[in-house]
């Protein structure tokens, strides 16, 4: 079944499904008002996501088991599993990969998924051999004309579900889209194959999905223990994280929880909530510590948040 | 009775379907427009024709199995044609086996002329002027006449297409139509008799490839193909298919697959009732989606826009004169 849709998305929580096969946790590291913008488009074979995000943020994306992924940006420069990003550069992830984005601006990305066995059944068609394709994710700076075709097609594609949906419905079209990115993206991956390959860490990635599994875990938790959960040692752990997010382990848990107490606040009950219990619940115990570092991050008080959130809902 | 035309064309369509002993697909590839001129000679029994082009182009034929047909460069000066993949030069003649398929892809200014008998005249002309049979032969080959003999072949053909376009009341006259039926024949089946191969035409893997591409296109007639459908359909790698296309068509095979998806959105709009069908949904369901690109392209490609395609409404469109 083909299809798209568009989605403007202000509230971090929807965000997390905006992209099918995929989940995406969003951590704000600024003021401003988060705005995003998803479209996806469904195509017989395979799927396309072009992502604009306008606010400063960390995001942790986690993939499905069922595709592979390859990601890249179209505007800005987003930080990826702690390799600085620029237009034309790719990241292959294996089906059920993940990654993490670090953008201290607005970004523009895109996605291509397809199922393994149909990738490669392409390959063998076209170039009458297996793609070898490493496990884990790679980065690839390919500058190939099968790079610019994708860049090119994926734009146009993504823009056309925006503003002509009912073009992506015709059967023609969508199998012209299909047939011109297969070829593309074969020749894209084969060329990786051959040596566009460019270094890859994924051992690295591999530690910072296990630091984002044990984050979700809960609790409050010490840097010691976490690293003992991850089994890394606490240099490692510090050395990743500045990589991949910019800032230490435990800077980023603490802007985890603010935000985590951001979304409670805003969905709370102003007759019946006590932000000191919301604070408490999320691991700070002085609330007046809490709103000293919630208004530095947000840029308003946490009251002001709970009363804003009220006046809206009345 | 012995008749003949001269016909120019702008369009491709019109080009092909004015083109006898053949089923004939033409796709322009030069930008800027087409420019064709046809003569059509048909005499009692000898056909000919004689087609001058500025444009590049590419023609896939498939010959008129009851007739054998022939294939020279018109005109000796002229820059060298690829057939089926090879160069062909002014003193190669191609003797088609009956009912073949073909490629003749022609670069810049060009001219090719040809001319056809049935298998039952060329075997009585042979009879009669070189004393045995004259039969098509098993396979398409390129022979190479002595020069003297592929000389005068090109200039009497070239002379009957001057005739034709110039003073073409003159060939209503049977005793004139005959005498130059006779020399003509003469000419032909003297290439003919027994001269030596150049070579076979290139029999090999590339050749069958070519044909299944072919093939394959020729059973979607009016549908768009892509790459990786056809990779698949005929268990070809897209090296493999490229290498073929470069080879026979002078462009790699998405090219060639855009290029007559170009065509077949022109001959939809040329037939389409503009009341009725719009330049969107015609170039849609060819699989152009990105319109202003392919409004562009399609300018480029054939000298006017797609709707003023659609706008002439089956009108008559090439500036076509018919003696």
């Amino acid at each position: 079944m083909t299809g798209c849709s568009t989605t403007t998305y202000t509230d971090p929580d929807d965000y997390r499904v905006s992209v099918p096969g995929a989940a995406i946790d969003l951590v704000l590291t600024g003021s401003d008002a988060f705005k995003a913008r998803a479209t996806w488009v469904k195509l017989r074979r395979l799927g396309l996501v072009l992502i604009e995000e306008t606010v400063p943020h960390i995001s942790f994306l986690s993939l499905g088991p069922a595709r592979v992924h390859i990601s890249f940006p179209l505007r800005g420069e987003p930080i990826w599993n702690g390799v600085h990003m620029k237009r034309g550069d790719f990241v292959v992830h294996a089906a059920g990969g993940h990654m993490h984005q670090f953008a201290k601006d607005s970004v523009r990305w895109s996605m291509i998924s397809i199922r393994p066995k149909d990738l490669a059944s392409y390959a063998r068609t076209l170039l009458g051999s297996d793609l070898a394709l490493p496990h884990g994710s790679h980065l690839m700076r390919p500058r190939s004309k099968a790079a610019s075709d994708i860049l090119r097609l994926q734009t146009k594609a993504c823009r056309l579900a925006a503003t002509k949906p009912d073009m992506i419905a015709h059967r023609e079209v969508v199998r012209s889209i299909e047939q011109e990115l297969v070829v593309a993206l074969v020749n894209l991956l084969a060329g990786s194959a051959a040596g566009d390959r460019d270094s890859s860490n994924p051992r690295r990635v591999a530690i910072m999905a296990r630091f984002e599994q044990a984050l979700a875990a809960g609790g409050h938790q010490r840097l010691s223990t976490l690293s003992a959960r991850i089994g890394v040692p606490q240099r490692t752990l510090r050395s990743c994280c500045r990589a991949f997010l910019g800032r230490s382990p435990l800077e980023y848990m603490q802007l985890r929880r603010l935000n985590h107490a951001r979304s409670a606040i805003s969905r709370a009950d102003l007759e019946t909530t006590s932000i000191a219990g919301i604070a408490r619940s999320h691991g700070f115990s002085e609330p007046g510590r809490f709103a000293g570092a919630y208004r530095a991050l947000f840029g308003e008080t946490p009251s002001a948040t709970l009363m804003r959130n009220s006046a809206e809902s009345a | 009775m012995p008749r003949s035309r001269f016909f120019t064309f702008d369009d491709p369509h019109q080009f092909q379907s004015a083109i006898r002993a053949g089923d004939y697909e033409i796709l322009a590839k030069s930008r800027g427009g087409f420019d064709v001129e046809l003569t059509r000679i048909d005499l009692d029994r000898l056909w000919m024709q004689s087609s001058r082009s500025g444009s590049s182009y590419i023609m896939h034929a498939a010959n008129d199995p009851r007739r054998v047909p022939v294939l020279f460069l018109a005109d000796a000066e002229q820059p060298p044609v690829r057939h089926n993949g090879i160069e062909l030069s002014a003193q190669d003649l191609v003797i088609y086996r009956q009912g073949a398929t073909n490629h003749v892809w022609l670069e810049g200014i060009n001219s090719v002329a040809s001319m056809s008998l049935t298998p039952e005249d060329l075997a009585e002309a042979g009879t009669a002027i070189v004393g045995h049979e004259l039969v098509a032969p098993r396979e398409t080959r390129i022979v190479r006449p002595a020069p003297a003999l592929m000389a005068r072949l090109r200039t009497l053909h070239k002379a009957a297409c001057r005739f034709a376009k110039d003073t073409p009341e003159a060939l209503t006259y049977p005793a004139t139509a005959k005498a130059l039926e006779q020399e003509l024949v003469r000419a032909m089946v003297a290439c003919l008799a027994d001269p030596p191969p150049k070579s076979g035409l290139r029999g090999g893997y590339h050749f069958q490839v070519i044909g299944r591409f072919e093939n394959f296109l020729a059973a979607r007639q009016y549908e768009p193909v892509y790459l990786a459908e056809i990779c698949a359909a005929i268990g070809v790698s897209e090296r493999t298919l490229r290498s073929c296309c470069q080879e026979h068509l002078g462009m790699g095979p998405i090219h060639y697959l855009w290029l007559r998806r170009m065509h077949l959105a022109r001959s939809s709009l040329l037939r389409a009732d503009s009341a009725v069908k719009t330049v969107t949904e015609i170039a849609t369901a060819h699989g152009f989606w990105e319109l202003g690109r392919f409004s562009v392209e399609y300018r480029a490609l054939f000298g006017e826009s797609p709707s003023a395609t659609l706008k002439r409404d089956r009108e008559v469109s090439s500036r076509q004169k018919a003696h």
